[in-house]
C-alpha cells in the first residue's frame, strides 16, 4: 500500500524544472523588481528607523544565507562567522576612512603605513574585504578541516576568539578596544539589498548545481561521497571560503551602517544569533536562512512591546527591561520542541512549488 | 597472458594485535566476475576498504592496471582511487538519504565533472551541456536497475533491496572499470536476488565491467561467479572455480567447524 500524499505536497505534481525555467526566470526578475519598488517606497515615505532596520535585516539575511552554506548545506558545524564579519568590517573601514579621520582616531599608537594614507571608495573596499576574508578562511581551512563534527565546532570557535583578541590587541592596525569611529554612513537600502540579491543569486545557483549536490552528499555521508570520487576537503574549502567572502562583504556594509566598530561588536554572540537564524529557518535551506534572519531582526523589534508598561484586565504592569529576551527565549524553546526542523526544514522556495499550490487540485 | 586489471600482493593489515588481513594475494583479469567469500569476520570487507583507500595497509600493495594505488608508499585518497576506475557499494548501505534517488546517482558523476564552479554558478554552456548529459545518463542507469519510476523519491524511502540497487547505480555513475559489490544480495528475497544476479551478469557481459563481489548467499555466488577466493581469519584458505572450492575440506571446516564437518563426512 502506498501512502497517498496531498496533491500539493507530492513532488510528482511539479512540472519538471527544465520545462518552466524560462517562466521561472521571468517570475524571479518580476519579484526582484517588486521588492525594489517596495524598497523605493520605504526609502521615500518610511522613517529613518524603518530604513535602518531594513538595512540590518538584509545584512543579517546575507550573513545567515552564507553561514548556511557551510553549516547547513555542507553540514560542517562551524562557529566562526563573527571572525569573518569582524575581518570584513575592519578591512573595509580601514580602506574607506580618510587619512585625517584615521589620524584623529588612532591616538594611542599611529596606524601603520600604508593603511594610514589609503582612502578608496566603498565598492573596491568591499571587494578587497571579501577577498581578504576569503583568503583568511582558506588558510584557516587547512588545519580546521582535518577534524569533523564536535571537534570542528570547537576549533572554529577558537579561531573566532583568536580574531577578536587580535582585534583587541593589534593597536596599530585596529586601534584596539577604542575601535574605529567616524566611518561615513554609506550603507543604504540599495547597497544592503543589492548585496543580498547577489549573494542569493550565487548561493542558489551553486546549491542547485552539481557542486551543491556534492556538498550535500558530504553532509549526508562523507565516506560514501569520497568513495564516489568527491574530494571532500576541497568541497568543504569551497563552501567555507565562499561563505567567508560574503560574510566579509556584509561585515563591511555593517561597519558603514553603524559607523562605529570595536572588538566588542564581534563576540561569539554574533555567531550565536546567526546560528539561531539558520536553525529556526531550517538548517540547509537558503530560503529558511533568509526567513530566519528577517524574523529575528523584526521580531526583536516587535517584542519591544512587552517591555512597555501595560494594563491587562485592570492589572497595571510596569515595563520590565529585558522582558523581551525572556519571551524570545521561550519562543525559541517552543520552536525546538515542536519544530525541530525549523520553519522550512530543508525545503526551498521555488516557483514550481508555488504554481503547484495554486493549481486547482485534480480529483482522481 | 595480459596483465591482470587488479593485482594484490602480500596485502596485510593489523588493527592493534589483530591481523585482519594476512598476506593476501589476488589477481583479477579484466572482464572476470569473481567472488570473495568466507565466514563472518574473515576480513572480506576490510579487503574492500584496503582496495578503495579507506584503510591503509600495514604491508603489501595493490595495483590497478599496473599502477600502485595502495601500499608501497602510495597514499591515494578514496576519491582518487575512484577516479582511477574503482567503484564500490557498501555492506551497511550508505546512500545520501535526504537526497532524491536521481540526485544520488548524479553525485556519482560529479567527480568527473570538467566545468569549474564559476561555470556552474553562471550556468555557462559548457556546464549546462555536461549537466544535461549526466542527467540523461543518470536516468539510463536508473532504468537499468529498474528504479526510474522512483527517481524523485527520497533515497531513505526506498525498500531495502531497492536501496542496494541504487547503490549499484550510483557506483556505475562513476564510470568504473572494476566494481566491488559488498553483499549486494543481503536482505533480498529470492526473486529480487535472481534479478540481481541477472543484472550483475549483464554489467559484465554488456558493459564489460570487471566485478568482485562479497556475498553470503552461497547459491547466488556459486551460480554467478567464475572464480572464488575464500578467506578465513584474514588468510586465503582456498581459491578456484566454484565447484572446486565448494568441496575443499578447509572451506567446509571454516564454515561448519571441525567436528560437524567430520560428522557429516562420516554420514556421507
Amino acid at each position: 500500500m502506498r501512502l497517498r500524499l496531498p496533491a500539493r505536497l507530492n513532488p510528482g505534481h511539479l512540472a519538471p524544472a527544465h520545462q518552466t525555467r524560462r517562466r521561472d526566470s521571468l517570475l524571479t526578475a518580476a519579484a526582484g523588481l517588486g521588492v525594489a519598488g517596495l524598497l523605493w517606497l520605504a526609502q521615500e515615505f518610511a522613517g529613518g528607523y524603518v530604513v535602518h532596520m531594513l538595512c540590518v535585516a538584509a545584512i543579517y539575511a546575507t550573513l545567515a544565507a552564507s553561514y548556511n552554506l557551510i553549516n547547513g548545506v555542507t553540514g560542517q558545524f562551524s562557529l566562526e562567522p563573527n571572525a569573518f564579519v569582524a575581518c570584513g568590517a575592519y578591512v573595509t573601514a580601514l580602506l574607506t576612512l580618510s587619512p585625517l579621520e584615521k589620524e584623529a582616531s588612532f591616538i594611542l599608537e599611529p596606524l601603520i603605513w600604508p593603511l594610514s594614507v589609503i582612502s578608496i571608495p566603498l565598492l573596491p573596499a568591499l571587494v578587497i574585504a571579501g577577498l581578504v576574508t576569503a583568503f583568511m578562511a582558506f588558510l584557516m581551512g587547512f588545519p580546521v578541516f582535518r577534524v569533523r563534527g564536535d571537534y570542528l565546532a570547537i576549533v572554529t570557535l577558537g579561531f573566532g576568539e583568536v580574531i577578536r583578541v587580535v582585534a583587541n590587541n593589534a593597536q596599530s592596525i585596529t586601534n584596539g578596544p577604542l575601535g574605529l569611529k567616524g566611518i561615513t554612513q554609506l550603507t543604504n537600502l540599495w547597497w544592503a539589498w543589492g548585496l543580498l540579491a547577489v549573494t542569493l543569486f550565487v548561493l542558489v545557483r551553486l546549491v542547485h548545481s552539481s557542486y551543491g549536490l556534492a556538498m550535500m552528499a558530504i553532509r549526508e555521508d562523507e565516506t560514501a561521497a569520497e568513495a564516489m570520487g568527491i574530494n571532500a576537503f576541497w568541497h568543504k574549502m569551497l563552501a567555507f571560503t565562499l561563505s567567508a567572502f560574503f560574510e566579509g562583504v556584509a561585515g563591511g556594509l555593517l561597519a558603514h551602517l553603524i559607523t562605529t566598530i570595536s572588538p566588542t561588536l564581534f563576540t561569539f554572540f554574533l555567531t550565536f544569533n546567526l546560528l539561531i537564524m539558520i536553525v529556526v529557518g531550517g538548517l540547509g535551506s537558503t530560503t529558511g536562512a533568509v526567513l530566519g534572519a528577517m524574523l529575528f531582526t523584526f521580531g526583536g523589534e516587535w517584542l519591544r512591546v512587552v517591555e512597555e508598561p501595560m494594563t491587562i484586565l485592570g492589572l497595571h504592569i510596569p515595563g520590565i527591561p529585558g522582558m523581551r529576551m525572556v519571551i524570545f527565549s521561550l519562543i525559541l524553546v517552543t520552536f525546538m520542541i515542536f519544530a525541530r526542523q525549523g520553519l522550512l526544514g530543508r525545503n526551498e522556495f521555488s516557483w514550481r512549488w508555488l504554481a503547484a499550490v495554486f493549481k486547482p487540485r485534480r480529483r482522481p | 597472458m595480459s596483465r591482470p586489471l587488479l593485482q594484490v600482493r602480500g596485502l596485510t593489515v593489523r588493527f592493534g594485535g589483530l591481523v585482519a588481513v594476512d598476506r593476501l594475494d589476488l589477481e583479477l583479469h579484466a572482464g572476470r566476475l569473481a567472488g570473495l567469500i568466507g565466514p563472518n569476520g574473515a576480513g572480506k570487507t576490510t579487503v574492500f576498504n584496503l582496495l578503495t583507500g579507506r584503510v591503509r595497509p600495514s604491508a603489501g600493495q595493490v595495483l590497478l592496471d599496473g599502477r600502485t594505488i595502495a601500499g608501497n608508499g602510495a597514499r591515494l585518497r578514496p576519491d582518487r582511487i575512484n577516479k582511477l576506475g574503482l567503484a564500490r557499494t557498501f555492506q551497511n548501505i550508505r546512500l545520501f538519504n535526504q537526497l532524491s534517488v536521481l540526485d544520488n546517482v548524479l553525485v556519482g558523476f560529479h567527480g568527473r565533472l570538467r566545468a569549474g564552479f564559476v561555470s556552474a554558478v553562471l550556468r555557462l554552456p559548457g556546464y549546462c551541456r555536461e549537466e544535461e548529459r549526466n542527467r540523461a545518463r543518470a536516468e539510463d542507469l536508473l532504468r537499468l536497475v529498474e528504479l526510474d519510476h522512483l527517481s524523485q523519491e527520497k533515497a531513505e524511502n526506498l525498500a531495502y533491496g531497492q536501496q542496494r540497487l541504487l547503490e549499484i547505480a550510483r557506483a556505475l555513475a562513476t564510470d568504473p572499470r572494476l566494481l566491488l559489490l559488498d553483499e549486494p544480495a543481503a536482505g533480498m528475497n529470492p526473486q529480487e536476488s535472481a534479478a540481481l544476479a541477472r543484472l550483475v551478469s549483464r554489467l559484465r557481459d554488456q558493459m564489460g565491467l570487471t566485478i568482485l563481489l562479497i556475498e553470503h548467499d552461497m547459491r547466488f555466488v556459486m551460480n554467478l561467479c567464475e572464480e572464488l577466493t575464500v578467506l578465513d581469519h584474514g588468510a586465503v584458505i582456498a581459491r578456484g572455480a566454484p565447484h572446486q572450492v565448494q568441496n575443499h575440506p578447509q572451506v567446509i571446516e571454516a564454515y561448519l567447524g571441525v567436528d560437524q564437518a567430520a560428522g557429516e563426512a562420516g554420514h556421507a
